[in-house]
């Protein structure tokens, strides 16, 4: 950082070998992939290990295939009273559901929420070595990280590893100085700001309906519900999404939780449309 | 006589399986697939079934060539253009928007206009929604040729029928004889997703509004909505919310066209204008709406509820030219 060299300040690792005059030793003092704060750019891969060509080897017509699918629905628009965002709950292994409500909206602080869409290793651990670094931030320069620093971050952490087999479909969605702030992540290190983004195997659908009746002059109620809607809809269609919808809202003074609705309750209520 | 050849009547039908003849010594002539015997009432024809076991390039088993599956009805031949086109960045699957309901009023069916081919609109106005008798429509999806060619032989032996039996297949029957017309072919590159939208009248057990959706694959579903192509997840949602079977005429045809609107407002795939179909006891009628976009900030669309709906409004800010053509009975019965 800029700054680090400005006011002199040397890691504790550094100081360390300083005063004890020997080299770092630990894996936590070398320069690794955690210090991103740092000048040394070095990303920690395990010795012998080749991430591309293994997958490469996966993709391949014949023979073992992995797909990397983002099974799942999340949502996340802009409107004049801030960001709704909206995700299912179903986590799935293949053709197993393995936890029902799992919760894909990572709360960074109280003004910063991440959705995770993809493998679920990697959402959560990435995002909580974002949630690390913003708070560093704010640590380190005694004021807020813009969404748009936070969604760099994370997208650079993406494009170190890019091609090596990360699947990620995050949003990161906050209010800063700027206002309502809203940007898509991919795990090739796309980075898109937007009004609204839709993630997962069930995104044609929420993007069918969320299109459909928006406004921007909603009221909050009106946006809860086409929120609520979006995702209900696509869990309605998409075999990999189901559970609860998880609704929060991003308001200037922070984020709330506006509802944990079951999918199902929703469509009951809508069931006056539906089959 | 002529009539008796097409009819099949007194002919001496060698197989008397379900199974084909084929290479052999038909040749050129067409091989009759029959059920139980020559007189059956599903004699149908298939095409270039003699092909189907013949090497070296078997019919419809070769690799699809560059320009794919799922494309316009012709490769265009522009000048300086070779057979060797660019390969398709990813797979192709049904590039198009068709939906189709029933409700109290008939059945609706909606498709867009736009055929693509390796990533160019080759057609901005074709028809995706074929007229199969005066009660019948279907819907194309997949290869057009294919679609287009199959749809003309599934009228023809709709028509032989009518004229061998006195009756009109329902809307279930012609998708059963169109299912098995197919199934040959399953396994090569033949592609053909196609919803059938008809009313059915005589059989009082079994007469009003009918859907069905077949597959090439085999595939052969009844239900009351459904939904094929590239852009269908985004129009599910859409018809999902709001399709009842109690809508109105009205109703029924703005939820059709904006859901076929939504689809190609995100599909790339999907485009250009709207064919819309109401099949009711009467026959069918047509209509083509333009949609053209007035304006792309959707800050300033105005919007209509649909009545009874709940959460979901329609944009009507588009400049949208309705023109209904009565073309109504297609053949008289």
């Amino acid at each position: 950082m800029a700054l680090c060299d400005v006011s002199g300040f040397r890691c504790g690792s550094e100081l360390r070998g300083q005063l004890f005059g020997t080299g770092p030793s630990l894996l936590s003092d070398r320069a690794n992939h955690f210090t991103f704060g740092t000048k040394c750019q070095e990303f920690a891969v395990p010795a012998g290990v080749d991430p591309s060509a293994f997958l490469k080897s996966c993709n391949e017509d014949d023979g073992v295939s992995i797909e990397m699918n983002h099974g799942t629905t999340t949502l996340a628009f802009k409107f004049q009273h801030g960001v709704i965002v909206a995700v299912d709950s179903r986590a799935s292994a293949g053709n197993y559901i393995s936890t029902k409500e799992f919760n894909k909206v990572i709360e960074i602080n109280p003004y910063l929420l991440g959705t995770m869409s993809g493998s679920a290793a990697d959402c959560q651990y990435w995002e909580r070595l974002l949630a690390k670094e913003c708070r560093l931030y704010r640590l380190r320069n005694n004021q807020r990280i813009s969404v748009s620093a936070a969604s760099k971050l994370l997208s650079n952490m993406m494009l170190g590893y890019r091609g090596m087999g990360l699947s990620i479909g995050s949003m990161i969605c906050g209010w800063d100085k700027k206002g309502p702030g809203l940007y898509y992540v991919d795990e090739n290190g796309t980075r898109l700001s937007g009004r609204m983004f839709s993630t997962g195997s069930g995104n044609g659908y929420a993007y069918g309906v969320v299109d459909s009746g928006y406004r921007e002059d909603m009221t909050m109620e009106q946006a809860y519900e086409l929120g609520c809607r979006g995702i209900a809809h696509a869990t309605h269609r998409d075999s990999y999404s189901g559970g609860v919808v998880n609704l929060y809202h991003m308001r200037e003074d922070g984020w709330i939780k506006v509802c944990k609705e079951d999918v199902s309750e929703l469509l009951h209520r809508y069931k006056k449309g539906m089959f | 006589m002529a009539l008796q050849d097409v009819c099949g009547v007194g002919r001496d039908s060698s197989e008397g399986t379900l199974f084909l003849s084929r290479g052999g010594a038909a040749g050129a002539t067409p091989s009759y697939a029959g059920l139980g015997g020559g007189r059956n009432p599903l004699n149908f024809y298939v095409p270039a079934a003699g092909f189907l076991g013949r090497g070296p390039v078997r019919f419809g088993q070769i690799s699809p060539p560059p320009s794919g599956t799922g494309e316009a009805a012709f490769l265009p031949t522009a000048p300086g253009t070779t057979s060797d086109v660019a390969p398709l960045p990813f797979p192709l699957s049904h590039g198009t928007t068709t939906l189709g309901f029933r409700f109290q009023g008939g059945v609706i069916a909606a498709a867009d206009t736009r055929s693509s081919c390796s990533g160019q609109v080759a057609c901005p106005a074709s028809q995706k929604i074929l007229p199969i008798h005066s009660h019948l429509v279907g819907t194309t999806s997949g290869t057009s040729a294919d679609c287009a060619l199959w749809k003309r032989i599934l009228s023809r032996e709709l028509r032989l029928y009518q004229l061998r039996h006195g009756r009109m297949l329902s809307t279930g029957g012609a998708a059963k004889l169109l299912s098995h017309m197919l199934h040959p072919f399953k396994g090569t590159e033949l592609c053909v997703a196609a919803t059938l939208c008809g009313w059915d009248r005589g059989d009082p057990t079994a007469s009003g509004p009918r859907l069905v959706y077949v597959c090439s694959d085999g595939t052969r579903l009844s239900g009351k909505l459904f939904s094929v192509g590239s852009g269908s997840p985004y129009a599910y949602s859409v018809l999902d919310g709001d399709v009842r079977w109690d809508l109105t005429v009205d109703e029924a045809v703005a939820l059709a066209r904006e859901a076929v609107y939504r689809a190609t407002h995100r599909d790339a795939y999907s485009g250009n204008n709207v064919d819309l179909y109401h099949v009711t006891a009467q026959g069918w009628r047509a209509g083509r709406v333009v949609v053209t976009k007035q304006h792309i900030n959707h800050h300033d669309m105005e919007l209509w509820a649909l009545p009874g709906g709940s959460g979901v409004k329609f944009h009507s800010s588009e400049k949208i030219e309705l023109y209904w053509v009565e073309l109504g009975l297609f053949l008289s019965i």
